[in-house]
């Protein structure tokens, strides 16, 4: 018929295998040195993180008069913090318990943001309406008086962390709601979401199949991104001391010990290592952004 | 499949359908007091310029308007004997894909640009029988080949990107017709594709036709495509018919001003002219709408006083023929009478 390519030249040219768009996507993210380099990188640090039990064997709750503020030796290959604990082995377990606190707020602000935004995206008018309006009144309110008061409330009633990752989601997935309803009003203008609906899909067929998977590259960028800006939050907020409780070690945790000018000025191991693993964390996390971005982008040609 | 039919009874009746729909606040009819009807294996061409309300008409009939904006306001709409314009959302969907289906004008966006070629046809088959994956599989093969498409086993494993135009509306031609639908519309199905494509597409469409015993609602405004598929033809101008009969008879005896006008702007290739012939002026948007008088008054070469004051009624002419336009006795019947 129309199609008369043939066989042969294609199959010198390139496998005659069809890519998905996931599979372009896929071979120009690979392609992509910084952002691979990045991934890398965040790879390893959440693997030695989680396997830190089996990588130094130190306990990190066990306070150490006699070693106090040790300057970094072969023996604590960091130095210790003023209560004489291992900042290497504190390191590890930190970064335990900051990615866990990113990915889980992560994850659920994107679950949570998804579903109001793709249903008031997909149904509009008072639906629409109601959902988007009770999205800015979340949004309005202010952050980290919320986080702090939520915190007391709960404070005692549940694990401390837990706590954390669902205040901090609960105030978050305003920003994702507004994204993904701004694409999908986009997205279901095509015809073939029309198309789907004239073969009889049902509205929750047509937003979870032919939808959200249309948007699914925006919301993968977006999570990205959320997943710095949670590390960061989880960072911020327990350098005050409103995130994690101090008796977990956290990246936020440990960089609190800056607050005491001494250790500012003088003992710069104690707080210099999780203030660099967590700005390079944030780096890598927003390369890989950018590259999955590029990667979506069919314009883009890395 | 249509045993409950009798031979002639008419598939579907649309009976003084109005569709409007909400323009700040205000209603607009895009579709005003359409009747007409459809009968087993026929096809029936719905032809006018933009703007006349074909494309509102055919969504109105799969409940597709869009939510909160478009609306059925009054009217029927009977389809083997069930109410479309009645059925909630869930019951529509058991029809949308199995008894009526619909091709769109642009196949190009009319795929998922995410999945296979067959992961879509198998999802109708999927919405609408209780088939196994191995079985879709082979019946969606089936149907690729049935709408002409060589090679079917690779083209399943294909995306939207890699096929042209004319594949393209194949492939949705085959998911259309894969639940044996009773009825087809196919709004503009060749408009956005390429002349040789257009002749394979329409060829394939009236094959399609014969073998699986359906109707098609043949919505164009190509003149041509008309006079080489439909039995019956509807000329529309702003959400009212015109002119109503079969295909033979409009050629040879136009009988409304405007229809007369569109055969006249078809280009012939015999005659040596200039400039090619068009209608003056454009259809009224929806919020301009002359609110009394025939709607082409003000394009109409042959305009009279009375058509800027009451309606034109469509009314029976000649045997078959109808026509709504004050030049014809008949259409002045009832005259006031909407």
């Amino acid at each position: 018929m129309q199609i008369s390519t043939s066989p042969q030249t294609s199959v010198q040219v390139k496998p005659m295998k069809s890519m998905s768009p996931w599979a372009i996507a896929r071979r120009k993210f690979v392609k992509n040195k910084l952002a691979m380099i990045s991934l890398f990188y965040l790879i390893i640090v959440a693997v030695v993180s989680f396997l830190a039990p089996y990588v130094t064997t130190i306990d990190i709750t066990r306070i150490n008069i006699g070693e106090m503020s040790l300057k970094p030796s072969s023996e604590h290959w960091l130095g210790t913090d003023k209560s004489g604990r291992d900042v290497f082995t504190r390191l590890l377990y930190g970064g335990r318990v900051s990615l866990l606190v990113g990915i889980s707020c992560t994850f659920f602000v994107v679950v949570l943001g998804t579903i109001v935004g793709s249903i008031a995206g997909y149904f509009g008018g008072k639906i629409d309406n109601m959902m988007m309006r009770f999205t800015d009144f979340i949004l309005n309110f202010p952050f980290l008086v919320f986080v702090i008061v939520l915190g007391t409330i709960f404070f005692g009633k549940l694990n401390g962390l837990a706590v954390l990752i669902i205040v901090i989601s609960a105030l978050s997935w305003g920003g994702v709601a507004r994204i993904v309803r701004s694409k999908i009003l986009a997205e279901k203008e095509n015809e073939y979401i029309l198309a789907a609906v004239s073969i009889g899909c049902s509205p929750i067929k047509v937003i979870g199949k032919h939808l959200i998977p249309n948007v699914l590259s925006t919301i993968i960028v977006q999570s990205t991104l959320l997943f710095a800006s949670m590390i960061v939050a989880e960072s911020g907020l327990s350098y005050l001391g409103f995130g994690v409780p101090s008796e977990i070690p956290s990246w936020g945790n440990m960089l609190s010990f800056a607050r005491e000018p001494d250790v500012l000025q003088g003992k710069p191991w104690i707080w210099v290592p999780p203030a660099l693993i967590i700005t390079l964390t944030i780096l890598s996390i927003n390369f890989v952004g950018e590259g999955l971005k590029d990667a979506f982008n069919p314009r883009s040609r890395r | 499949m249509s045993g409950k039919l009798h031979k002639d009874a008419p598939l579907l009746e649309v009976k003084n359908l109005e569709t409007a729909f909400d323009i700040d606040g205000t209603y607009y009819n895009a579709v005003d007091n359409v009747s007409f009807t459809v009968k087993p294996r026929q096809i029936v061409g719905i032809v006018g310029e933009s703007g006349c309300g074909k494309s509102v008409m055919s969504l109105s009939i799969m409940k597709l308007l869009p939510k909160g904006i478009g609306e059925i306001r009054s009217g029927e709409i009977l389809f083997d004997g069930i109410h479309l314009e009645k059925l909630s959302d869930k019951e529509i969907n058991r029809v949308r894909g199995k008894d009526i289906s619909m091709i769109f004008q642009e196949p190009m966006t009319s795929l998922n640009p995410l999945f296979t070629i067959g992961f879509q046809l198998q999802e109708v088959l999927f919405n609408h029988q209780k088939i196994s994956k191995q079985d879709a599989k082979l019946k969606s093969i089936a149907l690729l080949k049935s709408v002409g498409i060589s090679r079917p086993e690779k083209i399943i494993d294909e995306y939207p990107h890699q096929l042209s135009g004319g594949m393209r509306q194949r492939v949705m031609i085959a998911i259309a017709i894969a639940c044996q639908p009773k009825l087809l519309i196919a709004d503009e199905p060749t408009t956005a594709l390429d002349v040789t494509v257009q002749a394979q597409i329409l060829e394939l469409l009236k094959e399609i036709q014969q073998v699986n015993d359906m109707s098609i609602i043949l919505i164009t405004h190509d003149l041509g495509v008309v006079a080489e598929m439909c039995d019956e033809v509807i000329v529309m101008y702003a959400g009212r018919i015109a002119e109503k009969t079969d295909v033979d008879t409009l050629f040879h005896n136009p009988k409304h001003p405007y229809t007369k006008l569109l055969m006249g702007a078809i280009p012939k290739m015999d005659e040596d002219v200039e400039e090619l012939s068009s209608i003056k002026g454009i259809v009224p948007s929806l919020k301009n709408m002359p609110t009394a008088g025939c709607r082409f008054a003000e394009r109409c070469p042959s305009v009279m006083p009375e058509c800027m004051v009451s309606t034109p009624k469509l009314a029976e002419n000649e045997q078959g023929h109808e026509v709504a336009c004050f030049l014809y006795e008949t259409s002045r019947a009832l005259e006031g009478v909407k």
